[in-house]
């Protein structure tokens, strides 16, 4: 009974593990063209949203709350080719790190704002209390996509698969 | 046999390495072109910003030095109201607070400098927060700031809507006593966008991060009723 279960999963997850890796990828993929495409239509309110955090300069906060959507696209982009996995997975993970670093930092000084993940402009609505724990448990989750395709970045349907020309190689580097 | 198999080793070694040093080659340039697109997306961001931002504005009448609100009255104490024509809790605050803030304009304790941001462009889809606040200036301009913007707040639409029409503005602005042609050429010519870009921006810098907010000589007043704001000017006062 035992034995043929060790043996079904072991069976199992070199069959499953790259479908997941796919699933991770095009989900994470998902998630920064959603984020960016809702902060590109108004690069003022991304700004705002970035200086709502009072962790830097006003300046410099709408620079980056400039450059972010672009480079959310982009990120989301490349993940959806599958072009240099590992790396786009990366960056995924700092740029997590960040936002996440970021929530806790505003709940811990007592800020009431809005994370400005998927484009408020840093404002919360009407009447609307931070929600700085869901917020943060969502960007965790998201991280552990980005943690997947780090660990495992060889994935199907993907430009790094193709490039390789799709020969079983050990995916331990890329 | 050995040695042959030696041989076979050795050229599956050969192998190996050159296979290994082929991908290590692949990963660098597809890092290396990943790289550059980030790299590159975030410059186009930068420049499409840049290029969206107008440093030149005109202030209208009324407005204060900075040119980052409108100033109703001459009291002692100041009262900054930063408010998006298109934000319904500005809209209840209006309602709750507005005459005790009249009042205390009136009896000459405060003076109110009101700027309109435009924080909720994205809740509509013709970026009314600016057309309303830009065709605010207007009204300033033509000495009726404060009946237009209690106008506007009476006629608010509701977010997420296309918002009142510039000519829905105009006759708004009429409705209170307006030169209509003057309104007219300065609501459609877009006048006042940059000015109104100009008072979101500082009011961004002031850590202004949501509307309505209520700051009485400088600081944040976290009771917006009538009570706590006339609380605030009175400790202010003293």
């Amino acid at each position: 009974m035992n034995v043929t279960a060790a043996r079904t999963r072991a069976i199992r997850w070199p069959v499953i593990r790259p479908w997941l890796g796919v699933a991770a990828r095009l989900g994470l993929a998902a998630v920064w063209l959603i984020a960016g495409a809702t902060k590109v239509g108004d690069l003022a309110a991304s700004g705002r949203a970035v200086n709502a955090y009072q962790v830097m300069p006003y300046d410099l906060a709408t620079t980056i709350g400039a450059a972010l959507p672009f480079v959310e696209l982009a990120l989301g982009v490349i993940l959806l080719l599958g072009l240099a996995t590992r790396l786009a997975a990366g960056v995924s993970a700092a740029l997590l790190v960040v936002f996440v670093t970021g929530i806790a930092s505003a709940w811990i000084r007592g800020l009431a704002i809005d994370c400005g993940c998927f484009g408020s402009g840093g404002q919360l609505a009407a009447g609307q209390s931070p929600s700085y724990l869901p917020e943060i448990l969502r960007d965790l989750g998201f991280l552990a996509l980005a943690g997947f395709l780090l660990i495992w970045p060889r994935t199907p349907v993907s430009v790094d698969g193709w490039l390789a020309g799709d020969t079983r190689v050990e995916d331990d580097d890329e | 046999m050995s040695s042959r198999k030696g041989q076979r080793d050795a050229a599956r070694v050969v192998r190996e390495q050159l296979a290994r040093e082929k991908r290590r080659k692949r990963t660098l340039w597809t890092s290396v072109a990943a790289v550059a697109v980030l790299v590159i997306a975030g410059l186009i961001g930068y420049s499409v910003w840049s290029g969206q931002r107008t440093d030149e504005f005109t202030a209208p009448k009324g407005a204060n030095e900075a040119g980052t609100g409108i100033v109703i009255g001459s009291g002692p104490v100041t009262i900054d109201l930063y408010e998006d024509y298109l934000c319904p809790a500005c809209k209840q605050f209006q309602q709750l607070s507005g005459d005790t803030i009249n009042q205390l304009v009136t009896e000459g304790r405060a003076r109110v400098v009101f700027h309109p941001v435009a924080y909720l462009n994205r809740f509509s889809t013709t970026e009314y927060s600016t057309r309303s606040s830009a065709a605010s200036g207007c009204a300033a301009d033509g000495g009726k700031f404060k009946e237009f913007t209690d106008a506007l707040f009476e006629r608010q639409p509701p977010e997420g809507s296309a918002g009142l029409s510039n000519d829905e503005l105009i006759d708004i602005g009429a409705g209170v006593g307006l030169n209509r042609d003057d309104l007219a050429s300065c609501v459609s010519g877009g006048r006042y966008k940059a000015w109104t870009e100009h008072v979101t921006e500082e009011a961004s810098r002031a850590n202004v991060t949501g509307t309505p907010t209520v700051r009485v000589n400088g600081t944040d007043v976290a009771d917006r009723s009538p009570a706590g704001i006339r609380a605030a000017v009175e400790a202010a006062a003293k």
